[in-house]
């Protein structure tokens, strides 16, 4: 499969253009944030930074409690992630390989969990919270993004399981093996791709939740990295350098992520389902 | 199979979490919905439908539904035709495909409230990069206010909006994509079928199921987008950007009136629910098809 | 590295987790934010505690953006803050759902000891009650760089039409003569409402509880208002305060309204401090004197334990207190401004080294503050449907109709009036 030229130079084009729409903005953001005050308000925006300055990451980490937020997210985030997996494999493995009464129901039913506006339980959910005594716990924030996350990452592994010979499966329990040992021993391996998928799914899902996270933490040291980085935007006054710093800092953990397990969700997503 | 129970054994705890943490607060929406209460906290009483005969009454309401619905159509039709342009580029080969493949994420993987920071910035006229590079590019002559106009903050928040998602639904219909066998290509090569020709008689009919897929899901989470409308324009300039969520969330948290909030919600539930089941009924139907 | 980081944060988490079971325990929240505002109330607050063995006061800070949601939703669990800061329509809500407690005595005792400045006690007085002990102004001003107006060859404008002609002046060689937000934001409710109280319509109530303000003074302030928008930045249908501060800084703005900009022109702009000048707000052609918007920030006591509100005075006693009041103040300096005559010639305020640098600016804004409204609390009486006309910003929102939509100032403020009504007439 050769490419003549003219093609060759479109799909150049259209990459530069993507490249430039995803990368651009960050360029900007990092650049900036070494920028001095005075440049990164100046009338005419300058490409590359004139000046090079620490002060805004010196203040960011300094003054407010960086390293604690990216802890409780990641605490959060890698929580959730599990409980997710947990919780929509055996539900996804029973939806998709079994056959029983009222499947087709239940699975819409779960699917409707997106039919309403994450604003509409946010009060009775306090609530709820409250009541358990929960309230300015991870625990409620690991809770909620489960329940956020698990009707899509049970769909997701849909076409993951569908890719699974039935035969393997039979041979197996024609052997007399129980079905959880089938579950995870045989379906695990042969789905790991796409459970890996789910997994980032759920993580980034955590990782960047911030309306819950707003309202049911209280103390400074449980919060994550969305509301602890709204708390440096500051009612009267905004300090550019100092968010354009934090911007900087939110980024750069789910980019190092990324770097590693990035290639695994991608991989996960286009390559696993191919059968 | 042979355990009768074994299945639903496997879906409980999934069900019973959704139905304690999703399915309880709502019916507890629907009660307060019932009720006449002002401030969170505050005691109500049991009004019967009043509010819904209020909220369906008020024209605020329907012109919200009418923004949701503009919403949803602009943002799934700006993040479908950017995801299938993008996804159509990375199912090539070239060097560096698995690097562009990973990164294209980018957007979608930094904090909500984070995006709202970066776009808030690169918008304003103290240091903003776009109206620079716009002027320059001499598509405007003098900077412009991208959130001063009705037309233009719905469409701001729209493409800002798909910026955030497109990524990820790029790598979803790659996926499908790449679940169309390279057999068909190279037959229609042979039978001397040009790459339009290619994209309309194999690409898009094959990519169908996962377009209706992410359609549907992607209307549901869109039509649920809250923070990124907030945080930008509070609903302004002049309600123009007050789509569902955000009314709600003003007449709960604004305007100190819980209980109309809730029927707002009951009802735009309702309405989803509709659009779920109905959906859901047509992807079955798209299976038994094929 | 990432373990290290991981283990600091570990360490964090467990240390903070250490508290006293003895003494009394207040739980503060507050929605001063910014990491430096925090760090500076932790260092009076450990002060404190340790002066005070009996009494352990914990800060939680919180943002103003969630607090109205939040707060009344912690204080019907259960497990809401002992001391809670607030501005005036935000009492209203509180008060609404039965968690203020009043503080007349601890008010009396502390006016005899400091004399709190009158306007900022009135917007917490009334139902026969003072709601919350006022611990800070701020007030709106006119800023604007005494070599600019010198180089186009105008005077600091005292009338509308003075600054109209200033604004035009200064629209030269791509910058604006004037930055005024449009915003459905609060910033934008105060730009606005500091042109209703220059032209005699700063009561939005009547005595009744009718609303109370389509009528011609409030037209007219829309109008000059919406006149002067006209030469403001493209982008400031979006604007909050920061935007209009960086425009200011970057000298793209010749003038704007704002609390303050000291902090930011002079760590931002790297300009000389005797160059920014300040004034108080233009007033209409035919009014005399000049007054502003301020707002009293207050605290309110939200326990209904008595020994917790016995602890709590005694630390709002010792907040006050001229050798602490001061640096409270300075956790913003150049933004908040003293509520007491104390406290205005505390030696802990003006020995700050930015408020030494801004000297004559501060004056002038203290001075300005002293003239201060808020709307819905200009009469003596409050009205619950305040606190939600505030939310939802129906001042600001009025602006749009203009601005935005291109309505007449008297349609806008008649809609304005509709609105109004309509939130009054639920309850």
């Amino acid at each position: 499969m050769r490419r003549s030229l003219a093609q060759n130079l479109v799909l150049a084009l259209g990459l530069l253009v993507l490249a430039a729409l995803v990368l651009l903005p960050f360029w900007w953001v990092a650049s900036g944030s070494v920028k001095l005050p005075k440049e990164i308000i100046q009338r005419v925006p300058t490409m590359m930074p004139h000046s090079f300055t620490t002060q805004h990451f010196e203040k960011l980490f300094s003054s407010s409690d960086f390293p604690t937020y990216l802890v409780n997210s990641l605490l959060v985030a890698l929580a959730s992630t599990a409980a997710t997996v947990a919780l929509a494999l055996p539900a996804a493995y029973a939806f998709f390989r079994m056959d029983f009464p009222g499947r087709a129901a239940l699975y819409r039913a779960i699917l409707l969990a997106y039919a309403f506006p994450g604003v509409v339980v946010l009060i009775p959910l306090y609530g709820l919270f409250s009541a358990a005594g929960l309230v300015d716990s991870r625990i409620s924030l690991v809770i909620v993004n489960v329940a956020f996350a698990l009707p899509f990452a049970i769909w997701m592994m849909r076409s993951f399981l569908a890719s699974v010979p039935r035969e393997i499966e039979e041979a197996a329990l024609i052997d007399g093996a129980p079905v959880a040992t089938i579950l995870l021993r045989i379906m695990v391996p042969l789905i790991a791709p796409g459970i890996a998928s789910v997994a980032v799914f759920a993580f980034i899902a955590s990782w960047t939740e911030y309306l819950f996270a707003s309202v049911l933490i209280v103390s400074d040291e449980r919060r994550t990295i969305p509301v602890g980085f709204a708390g440096i935007i500051g009612q009267y006054q905004i300090d550019w350098g100092l968010l354009l710093a934090g911007a900087t800092a939110a980024t750069i953990p789910v980019v190092l992520l990324f770097a590693l397990v990035g290639r695994w969700f991608v991989a996960g997503l286009t390559e696993g389902a191919v059968k | 199979m042979r355990n009768a129970t074994l299945p639903f054994a496997f879906v409980a705890p999934a069900l019973v979490f959704l139905a304690a943490v999703l399915g309880w607060p709502l019916l507890q929406a629907v009660w307060l919905s019932l009720q006449d209460v002002g401030v969170i906290g505050s005691q109500g009483r049991f009004v019967g439908l009043a509010n819904y005969a209020a909220v369906l009454g008020d024209g605020r309401f329907w012109r919200a539904l009418l923004r949701s619905l503009v919403w949803v159509a602009g943002n799934a039709a700006v993040q479908t035709l950017a995801a299938l342009g993008a996804a159509l580029i990375l199912n090539q080969q070239f060097p560096g495909v698995r690097l562009a493949r990973t990164w294209i994420i980018l957007g979608w993987i930094v904090p909500t409230v984070v995006v709202v920071i970066i776009w808030r910035w690169l918008l304003s006229t103290s240091g903003g990069m776009i109206n620079p590079l716009l002027v320059q590019a001499g598509v405007i002559d003098r900077p412009v206010g991208f959130f001063a106009s009705r037309e233009s903050a719905m469409t701001t928040l729209i493409l800002i909006n798909s910026w955030r998602w497109f990524p990820f639904t790029t790598l979803m219909l790659l996926a499908g994509l790449t679940r169309i066998p390279g057999e068909l290509y190279e037959a229609a090569r042979i039978d001397g079928a040009g790459a339009v020709k290619r994209f309309t008689r194999i690409t898009w009919p094959l990519l169908q199921p996962t377009l209706l897929v992410l359609g549907v899901v992607g209307t549901l989470l869109s039509f649920n987008v809250f923070d990124v409308i907030w945080l930008l324009t509070a609903g302004g300039p002049a309600q123009a950007t007050q789509t569902l969520p955000v009314l709600i969330y003003e007449t709960a948290f604004k305007g100190y009136r819980l209980s109309e909030a809730a029927a707002v919600s009951v009802i735009t539930s309702l309405l989803l629910m509709a659009f779920a089941v109905a959906a859901t009924r047509a992807m079955a139907a798209d299976e038994a098809e094929r | 590295m990432k373990r290290l980081t991981f283990l600091a944060g570990l360490a964090a988490l467990l240390s903070a987790g250490t508290a006293l079971a003895e003494p009394v325990n207040l739980t503060l929240w507050h929605m001063e934010q910014p990491p430096h505002r925090v760090q500076r109330m932790q260092e009076l607050l450990d002060e404190f505690n340790k002066a005070n063995p009996d009494i352990v006061v914990k800060q939680e800070p919180q943002s103003w953006g969630e607090v109205y949601a939040k707060a009344p939703a912690a204080m019907s669990a259960g497990n809401g803050p002992d001391l809670l800061f607030t501005i005036p329509d935000f009492t209203t809500v509180m008060k609404g759902i039965d968690a203020v407690v009043p503080v007349d005595d601890l008010v009396k005792e502390l006016d005899a000891k400091h004399g709190f400045v009158p306007a900022t006690l009135a917007p917490y007085q009334y139902d026969d009650h003072v709601w919350a002990v006022p611990a800070y102004n701020m007030a709106i001003s006119l800023w604007y760089r005494n070599s600019a107006l010198k180089a186009a060859g105008i005077e600091v404008p005292k009338t509308w039409s003075e600054w109209k002609a200033a604004a035009e002046k200064l629209s030269a060689d791509g910058k604006y003569g004037i930055g005024l937000p449009a915003n459905k934001q609060l910033y934008t409710d105060q730009t606005v409402y500091s042109f209703m109280v220059n032209n005699g319509a700063a009561d939005i109530y009547k005595d009744d509880g009718s609303i109370d303000f389509d009528k011609p003074q409030t037209v007219a302030a829309y109008q000059a208002y919406a006149d002067l928008q006209k030469l403001s930045p493209p982008d400031s249908p979006s604007w909050t305060w920061g935007e209009a501060e960086a425009c200011f800084a970057s000298a793209s703005c010749g003038m704007i309204l704002q609390f303050t900009v000291i902090n930011t022109y002079d760590t931002q702009a790297e300009a000389d401090p005797a160059d920014l000048g300040v004034a108080p707000v233009p007033h209409a052609d035919d009014q005399v004197d000049s007054a502003t918007i301020s707002y009293s920030n207050a605290i309110m006591l939200t326990t209904k334990d008595a020994a917790k509100q016995e602890a709590a005075k005694k630390f709002l006693t010792w907040l006050l207190e001229p050798q602490t009041y001061g640096r409270f103040l300075t956790m913003e300096p150049g933004l908040f401004l003293p509520v007491t005559n104390d406290g205005a010639e505390a030696d802990s305020f003006w020995k700050d080294p930015v408020v030494t640098k801004y000297k004559s600016q501060v004056e002038t804004m203290v001075a300005n503050s002293k003239n201060g409204k808020l709307f819905g609390f200009t009469t003596g009486k409050v009205f619950p449907s305040i606190g939600a006309i505030s939310a939802q910003n129906v001042i600001a929102e009025t602006l749009q109709h203009i601005v935005v939509d291109g309505q007449s100032a008297a349609d806008a403020v008649k809609a304005g009036q509709a609105r109004m009504a309509e939130i009054t007439a639920k309850k």
